[in-house]
């Protein structure tokens, strides 16, 4: 059903044996035969097991917690709340490993204290014999609530007045871009066009919840084993405790899905006070209905676009306003919200730019980071005003977007000069011609064609100073070994790195074992966010791997008497190029190389591009690495009578610079399309005052195995990216356009726009009917 | 995380409806498709339970002369694998192929679905234009109702506490008729239904002979309208008479607000629902 079609327009110019390959991942016959271990998984002599109680309401004085029946039934170890955390109830949710930029104040109470701020803010943390005791003694605890007004819309909690619940005015971040002449280029607009989009809180929904096992052990070292894609967190556990960070050892195993999460802490402080305090191992597997109040969900945003276009389709200016729902705490929303800012023109280019983004505090969910992170809702709303412009001008929106695509040399938002390739035409052009014939409408149904392109960045922000580092050698059988600390959460992070390092060692992927998650033996590589665990490791792999190569074939073309660069390693071979006949095993080469004393090993590091940050004044300045640019489209139906959406293909295109592992592409690509369907669609966090009212699955309705369409995957190199071999990110750029396009699919189908998500039955029903009044 | 609770198996008929008769408060369990969210959800509050897991014999389908009978264990992937059902119950056919999802369908029964009471239910629209009746069975006998008389109110029927559904049955639709079933819901597998739509319409030389429409997820129970109904029996069928009957339709029902959709967007689909259910049947018969 779903096919993948790798571009015969690929520079294809070096000789790969596995990289780009169609090779199954490392990591899949662990998980098909269900031996891998996950977090939840594992099991210690005299374990405990914990609860958290949650908050059940958004605002709220705590007048007292009466814990005292909890802590007497038998088999209860420990119960705690804020009053027995009086030296340390602070934790910082701010970006690992960085200094902060444009943030008042990232960090949280551990529990809650005297106010609640949200619906999940947790109250306490108990450790008892079984889950059920600890499910007794939750439910025996007591909270005396006094219900305070909150505020629940991020304009609202804006006006003078508003019931504060973050700094003292609600504002958790601000952005600016001040670019040429938005003045003179409106003026030069044949037509100017204001419209204002508007999109939901969506669950990441990883099909693992939050799960961990904490453990204080003979050394006095504090273990955590945890679902977390960031290993680098033993730092933040560490301060929140006042413990030396060497004293905590965070270990990631397998992780079943993180979608950005688990990018922030979830229940790890929590494992680590009450294994201090019961100084037995204490786990914690979070429900489904509890994960739902355990992360930050995707961002609330609202975008109000006015555009300047000539009629001959060139824009001439763009002003744009962008707000975010915070909700109770900052987490990572201005860095969100920068995203969001960067990313607001989507993949075009505009000379004279105004833009002002806010991030505001409510009493709802605090949102933080969800694949995409600001940029993919930021571009499905610029992809739907491109639509409207086109309508407007009476041109076709392709032919629309070409004229405006930003180009390599252009200067992007905040006048960063475009290095790498853009092949966002080839991308858009392919992904619709591969839709087909649009089906003749029928009695109750009307189909659509809708197209989105994007500009997603991959890499952390620049001022970050981002690095990774890893270590290859080989053993003296000829066998190779990885050790680099990324998290692997699904997407094929460690496989990828043995691809890389057997590549260019000559060694067959599968024979290449990776020790990865766990940054206390293995060096670290980083967070796996921001698309950019393949780029940073899959880098510092490579390097490491072309180190331990030089050295070898140093010592072999001694041996062979030719110079290095006229041999080469495959098949667990070293050979002279010219003449395969003169040959020597890998592990034959080890040896000699060992009986030298010639290092068979290497750590590297590899180093981001850094920058200084943006102008505050007119947001100018470098902000990320690179981008990654493609186009998804999609075909749709809608029913006329209910206003039922059915997806029927799905298609994405992407210059990805240089597929790794094209299984592990499609992956990304086919995962993509259900979940930006889902945005699209039918996915929404539905709260009332601040109260989560589908927080389980039988109501929170993301696409099923019987809502999958067609997908279709064209995958395009034009290796010109910063990551190993000319790879681009992939992870989050894959999903950006993907929503984008089903709507404009629906909007084509309808012949009129719904601005807010996403897209229900109900919502569509009564744009056709407003239709058919007017 | 799921709450402990009382567990009863037995393993003969005769001992669940013993079990039924000695207890208030055992409530019987089978797919548990329902009740297992619904304890998740602290929405239900019964924490001791009789299994039908084990009652192999209320699990068949049997077929004598024109009737059909449903042992109320029979799952609804029992149903979809019984190709005959195509012909003997069209429009339940169509609702257990888009039952929740194949897990769902794997473990939830017929019987299960009857019992529950929730207005969207989606075997129970297709059931009742089938004029099917279900058999209540207790330790002191046996009755049998009309589905139509089954429930009173929101998730209340008339089966006492110490009854069992034990089957369900009906007459195979006449050659001269067509059944069908619309279930509108947010997403293709596993939602819960917004609007649902069943009707059977039997038609001679162009006009109706016989209606029934029942409708899903539009009030407190799932129920027959019977004025849109009597509207089209003894007429032949037109657009403007189905419009009518479309519309009276949509009178009978008293929708509420939640979280899945207004009451007002399921009143406009239950007009459109069977506008177009009885529009395809006229067109089929025609």
């Amino acid at each position: 059903m779903n096919q993948t079609d790798v571009s015969p327009g690929s520079t294809a110019n070096v000789n790969l044996r596995q990289v780009g390959k169609n090779k199954p991942r490392n990591d899949a016959p662990t998980k098909v035969y269900g031996k891998a271990i996950y977090a939840g998984d594992f099991y210690m002599e005299g374990m405990l097991f914990a609860k958290v109680l949650h908050s059940d309401r958004a605002s709220a004085n705590i007048r007292g917690v009466d814990v005292s029946a909890a802590r007497a039934l038998a088999g209860v170890h420990s119960v705690l709340t804020a009053a027995d955390l009086t030296a340390c109830n602070s934790v910082m949710t701010d970006l690992p490993g960085q200094t902060g930029g444009g943030t008042k104040d990232t960090t949280q109470p551990i529990l809650a204290a005297d106010r609640v701020r949200f619906h999940g803010e947790p109250i306490a943390l108990i450790a008892a014999e079984t889950y059920e005791l600890a499910q007794q003694a939750l439910d025996l605890i007591v909270v005396d609530y006094e219900d305070t007004d909150g505020v629940y819309d991020p304009f609202d909690s804006q006006k003078p007045g508003a019931p504060i619940v973050y700094s003292d005015d609600n504002i958790v971040s601000a952005y600016k871009i001040r670019k040429g002449d938005t003045e003179k280029g409106f003026a030069e607009a044949d037509y100017v066009l204001e419209n204002t989009f508007s999109s939901q809180y969506q669950e990441q929904a990883f099909m693992e919840p939050e799960a961990a096992v904490a453990w204080v052990d003979e050394h006095e070292i504090l273990n955590i084993r945890s679902s977390t894609q960031v290993v680098e967190h033993f730092r933040a556990v560490a301060n929140a405790l006042g413990i030396p960070h060497n004293k905590v050892h965070l270990q990631a195993p397998y992780i079943g899905g993180g979608f950005g999460g688990k990018e922030v802490m979830t229940i790890e402080v929590w494992l680590a006070l009450l294994a201090m305090d019961t100084k037995r191992p204490v786990k914690l597997i979070q429900t489904r209905e509890n994960s739902f109040l355990s992360h930050g969900p995707r961002h609330p945003f609202t975008f109000t676009h006015k555009t300047g276009v000539t009629k001959d389709g060139k824009i001439t200016a763009m002003k744009i306003d962008i707000t975010s729902d915070a909700g109770a705490y900052a987490k990572l929303s201005p860095y969100i919200l920068l995203y969001a800012t960067v990313g607001a023109t989507g993949p075009y280019r505009v000379d004279n730019l105004w833009v002002d983004s806010t991030s505001a505090a409510t009493n709802n969910l605090p949102a933080c980071a969800f694949r995409g992170f600001g940029t993919m809702q930021a571009n499905t709303a610029c992809e739907a005003q491109m639509e409207e412009l086109a309508r407007l001008i009476g041109m076709d929106s392709l032919e629309l977007r070409r004229k405006n695509f930003i180009q390599p040399g252009d200067p992007n938002t905040t006048g960063q000069i475009i290095r790498s390739s853009v092949w966002s035409d080839q991308c858009a052009t392919q992904a619709l011609a591969a839709l087909g014939e649009q089906p003749g409408n029928s009695d109750h149904l009307v189909y659509g064609h809708g197209l989105a392109c994007y500009q997603q960045s991959y890499g952390r922000i620049r001022w970050m100073k981002d690095t990774s580092e890893s270590w290859v050698g080989l053993e003296m059988d000829g066998t190779l070994i990885v050790r680099c600390a990324v998290t692997d959460i699904g997407a094929g992070q460690m496989s990828a790195l043995a691809q890389i390092a057997g590549e260019i060692l000559g060694v067959p992927m599968d024979e290449v074992t990776v020790y990865f998650g766990d940054g206390h033996v293995n060096p670290l590589a980083g967070t796996s966010t921001a698309s950019r665990a393949l780029y940073m490791s899959g880098k510092a792999t490579e390097l490491a791997a072309r180190a331990v190569r030089d050295n070898l074939l140093e010592c072999m073309a001694r041996h062979f008497e030719v110079s290095p660069g006229e041999l080469d390693l495959a098949d667990s071979k070293v050979f002279v190029l010219d003449n395969p006949e003169r040959c020597m095993s890998t592990k034959e080469m080890v040896k000699v190389c060992a009986a030298e004393g010639v290092h068979r090993q290497n750590l590297a590091i590899f180093k981001a591009p850094p920058s200084e940050g943006l102008d505050p004044e007119t947001g100018q300045g470098e902000v990320f690495p690179d981008f990654t640019y493609g186009a998804h489209a999609a075909q749709v139906s809608v029913d006329i009578d209910t206003g039922e959406v059915t997806v029927i293909k799905s298609v994405g295109a992407h210059d990805v610079g240089q597929a790794i592992n094209l299984r592990a592409v499609e992956g990304q690509i086919e995962g993509s399309a259900l979940m930006g369907q889902g945005f699209a669609l039918s996915e929404e966090l539905i709260l009332e005052k601040g109260v989560l009212k589908n927080g389980s699955f039988s109501e929170y309705l993301m696409p099923t195995s019987e809502d999958v369409p067609e997908i279709q995957s064209i995958v395009l190199e034009s290796r010109s990216g910063l990551g190993p071999f000319g790879s681009k990110g992939i992870g989050e750029p894959v999903f950006a356009p993907v929503a984008a396009s089903i709507v404009n699919a629906v909007a084509a189908a309808i012949g009129t726009r719904i601005f807010d998500l996403p897209l229900t039955p109900e919502k569509v029903l009564a744009a056709i009917t407003a239709k058919n009044e007017s | 995380m799921l709450p402990s609770f009382d567990l009863y198996q037995p393993q003969s008929l005769g001992d669940a409806l013993q079990a039924l008769a000695k207890s208030d408060e055992m409530q019987p369990l089978a797919g548990a498709t329902n009740l297992v969210p619904d304890l998740r959800g602290k929405r239900e509050t019964c924490r001791s339970f009789i299994s039908l897991k084990a009652l192999d014999d209320l699990r068949y389908i049997n077929r004598e002369g024109d009737r059909v009978t449903v042992g109320a264990c029979t799952t609804i992937s029992d149903i979809l694998r019984d190709s005959a059902m195509q012909t003997d119950a069209p429009a339940l056919y169509a609702a257990a192929e888009i039952f929740a999802g194949t897990m769902v369908r794997n473990a939830a029964t017929i019987g299960g679905n009857i019992c529950c009471g929730s207005p969207s239910a989606d075997t129970v629209p297709a059931l009742l234009t089938l004029g099917a009746e279900v058999t209540l069975s207790s330790a002191s006998g046996e009755r049998t109702v009309p589905l139509d008389e089954f429930y009173v109110d929101y998730k209340k029927s008339v089966k006492r506490a110490d009854e069992l559904l034990t089957s369900v049955s009906w007459s195979i639709p006449a050659v001269n008729s067509v059944n069908l079933f619309y279930k509108l819901a947010r997403r293709k597998g596993d939602a819960i239904t917004v609007t649902g739509v069943a009707v059977m319409i039997a038609a001679q030389d162009g006009v109706c002979c016989s209606a029934r429409i029942a409708l899903g997820s539009v009030g407190p129970t799932v129920f027959r309208a019977r004025a849109a109904e009597d509207l089209l029996t003894g007429k032949a069928l037109d657009e403007d008479l189905i419009e009518q009957a479309a519309r009276t339709a949509a009178d009978q029902c008293a929708p509420i607000d939640d979280i899945r959709a207004s009451a007002g967007y399921r009143l406009q689909t239950a007009f459109s629902l069977t506008r177009r259910l009885l529009t395809q049947a006229w067109k089929q018969l025609a």
